[in-house]
């Protein structure tokens, strides 16, 4: 801290940041899931108010906290809600309407918003998504199949015989060998370090964020709480964040033609495919490795994250339209004055279906994708933030119209830009290679409040 | 070809009928001029700024009206002349193409407005955290600011925001930082044809 800053401090009568909570904060979120990992969420619907109560008052002891997660090597249980679960709970009325507006609204109803257009369109949704029936998502997460298993024995006799709930659907997911995702590449590297946590944390994390950008209750980057549900004493919110689950469908085929058109030899294509990421698929950043592939740094966690853009300001190594480092800009100098920690999401990210194929040039049918989960105590804000702008848009990094080379919607005669010297090279031709198949906002409650909730006492 | 644009017409006149019926002829007959060279969907789709407010292409309008507190009108023209209308906060903002500031009323009230690049959400909460000060120079002077890091300031400014009837945007495809890049671009490419020339006056 400057001088000036602590100045500034002793003038403002900043306090300390307060110690978090940790017997009350669920677990996954500040707890990377395991790795490698197994598990499945499940989706539920409230029929009566009495049942949804139920079953939280069932599944409360269940959900691991923050405090006993650190040395856990079993499955855990993390529970959410929807606006529309909440409802089913007949909860007051003034207390309902104190949720923000997008979390109240549902994933769908913000389709604008978050530019999900044609082929991500509502319309275009798997059951139960977007429906309004989607009120409770139950997700178990395991280290190794025996204890996956044992949890969700743990699970389904929580749901078993309870009158009033129904269960929509099951999902399971996971990714072996390696935890690669349904691309190829090894994901949830780069995740941001919370203020006050206590799991581990790896070298290029960078300046810790305040832990009220991401759990609620807390002072966040503005130095003051975010805005909670409920009256600010004894908030319902307390210790609890939002989640943002989107459900992708990965067109790997496509993915692979387009390197095959564009990338030349088959180290070329692996150039390309790092270039459109911002890492290799062995989840070496291009950063430190930009000729080519060093599976050993991308195995470490001490090296494979610590990295900063101060030296590629041109992105001639890494693409300032990779989809990497358009997520986590960190220190790029932007075209528009953005705070980068304000856009930042936990993310807890699933793969689910067959492992990557190189070889595979037509669709096979196989269902391979990801389910896309971030959480933040604005994590519905921060998503519509990184769809308009981040993901769809390249005004942020003076690239026009130019968008996210993997998650962005691609319109016809879409371009990827490839600093190069003496002039940038263009590739044309892109496409969509993830399609949405459904999400919700959801809300993921301290385990006092969750308790609060099963009893109808909040 | 010509029979196509009498239907035009008529159908011009049809709806000069609609919406002026209760004009004076002149009036009438000025619509009429104005609409047979008006393509509605040249250029810009219309469309929301978000929360509130117009977006045409990419570009979103903001107007605000506003009580201002005792002698801050007074306050606001001193920081106004100070600073000679450079917001070098703004500037870095880099989505906003102008603002202006006008007092009406006897200094009881003020007239905000603005063009901006993209959403009406967007971008609010990074202002909060990089330019806090300005936003709250500017403000502060207004009847109610709850301050720019206060959880509801987004609604305050919200409530006071009147979406503009008429708006019209000349480059509607071009936001703050394309026209800054095709500026840069402008001049090398006449750096460039200067050398290529010859004749180069140094």
């Amino acid at each position: 801290m400057s001088i000036l800053d602590k100045v500034k401090a002793l003038v403002h009568h900043e306090a300390p940041a307060p110690a978090l909570e940790l017997h009350d904060i669920q677990a996954t979120i500040l707890f990377d899931r395991p790795d490698p990992y197994f598990g499945t969420h499940v989706l539920l619907r409230f029929d009566s108010a009495a049942g949804g109560r139920a079953l939280l008052a069932r599944l409360a002891p269940h959900v691991r906290s923050a405090a006993d997660a650190a040395d856990n090597a079993e499955a855990w249980i993390a529970v959410a809600l929807s606006h529309a679960g909440l409802r089913a709970l007949d909860l007051d009325a003034a207390l309902l309407d104190s949720f923000p507006a997008a979390f109240r609204d549902g994933m769908a109803q913000r389709a604008e918003r978050l530019q999900d257009y044609g082929p991500n369109a509502p319309e275009t949704w798997e059951a139960p998504y977007g429906s309004g029936q989607l009120h409770l998502a139950v997700s178990i997460f395991a280290p190794d199949e025996t204890s996956w298993r044992a949890a969700m024995v743990t699970a389904h006799e929580q749901f078993a015989g309870i009158a009033g709930v129904t269960v929509l659907g099951s999902h399971d997911f996971g990714a072996q060998p390696d935890s690669r995702n349904s691309f190829g590449y090894r994901d949830n590297i780069g995740n941001p370090a919370v203020e006050g946590g206590t799991a581990p944390t790896w070298p290029g994390q960078g300046r810790p964020v305040k832990a009220g950008e991401f759990i609620l209750g807390y002072p966040g980057e503005a130095g003051v709480p975010l805005a909670q549900p409920g009256p600010v004493q004894d908030s319902i919110g307390r210790n609890g964040t939002y989640v943002v689950l989107r459900k992708y469908h990965t067109d790997v085929a496509a993915f692979n033609r387009f390197l095959r058109e564009h990338g030349g030899d088959a180290h070329g294509q692996e150039l390309l495919a790092a270039k459109l990421v911002g890492r290799w698929r062995s989840g070496a950043p291009l950063a430190l490795a930009p000729e080519r592939d060093d599976p050993e740094l991308g195995a470490d966690r001490q090296r494979n994250n610590d990295f900063t853009y101060s030296k590629d300001q041109e992105g001639l190594r890494v693409p300032h339209g990779c989809h990497m480092r358009r997520m986590n800009p960190r220190d790029s100098k932007l075209a528009i004055l953005t705070d980068v920690n304000l856009h930042r999401l936990i993310r807890r990210s699933t793969t689910f279906g067959p492992p990557y194929r190189p070889d595979l040039f037509e669709d096979d049918g196989a269902e391979r994708g990801l389910f896309f989960i971030g959480l933040s105590a604005k994590a519905p804000e921060t998503m519509e933030f990184m769809q308009q702008e981040w993901i769809n848009h390249g005004n942020f990094i003076d690239l026009a119209d130019e968008r996210d080379p993997i998650v962005g919607q691609q319109p016809d005669g879409a371009t990827f830009t490839l600093p190069e010297r003496p002039v940038r090279r263009r590739i044309h031709g892109i496409q969509s290679f993830c399609t949405l198949r459904g999400g919700e906002y959801l809300f993921m409650p301290g385990l006092r409040a969750l308790r609060r909730l099963a009893g109808n006492q909040a | 070809m010509q029979e196509h644009k009498t239907t035009d017409l008529a159908e011009i006149r049809r709806k000069v009928e609609e919406v002026l019926g209760d004009a004076p002829q002149l009036l009438k007959l000025a619509l009429e001029n104005v609409l047979r060279e008006h393509d509605a969907h040249a250029d810009a789709e219309p469309g929301s700024a978000g929360r509130i407010g117009r977006q045409s292409g990419k570009v979103s309008e903001l107007t605000a009206i506003a009580p201002l507190k005792p002698g801050g009108a007074d306050r606001l023209r001193r920081i106004f002349k100070l600073v000679n209308g450079n917001f070098v906060g703004a500037q870095k903002v880099a989505t906003l193409h102008d603002m202006r500031f006008v007092f009406f009323e006897n200094d009881t009230k003020i007239l905000f407005a603005t063009t901006y690049d993209g959403d009406w959400d967007t971008y609010i909460d990074d202002f909060a955290t990089k330019i806090p000060d300005l936003m709250d120079l500017l403000f502060s002077s207004v009847e109610g600011w709850p301050g720019i890091t206060d959880p509801g300031v987004k609604d305050f400014i919200a409530s006071h925001q009147l979406t503009a009837d008429g708006w019209y945007v000349a480059n509607p495809h071009l936001s703050v930082v394309d026209a800054r890049r095709l500026q840069r671009m402008n001049d090398a490419l006449q750096e460039f044809l200067d050398k290529v020339s010859g004749h180069v006056d140094s």
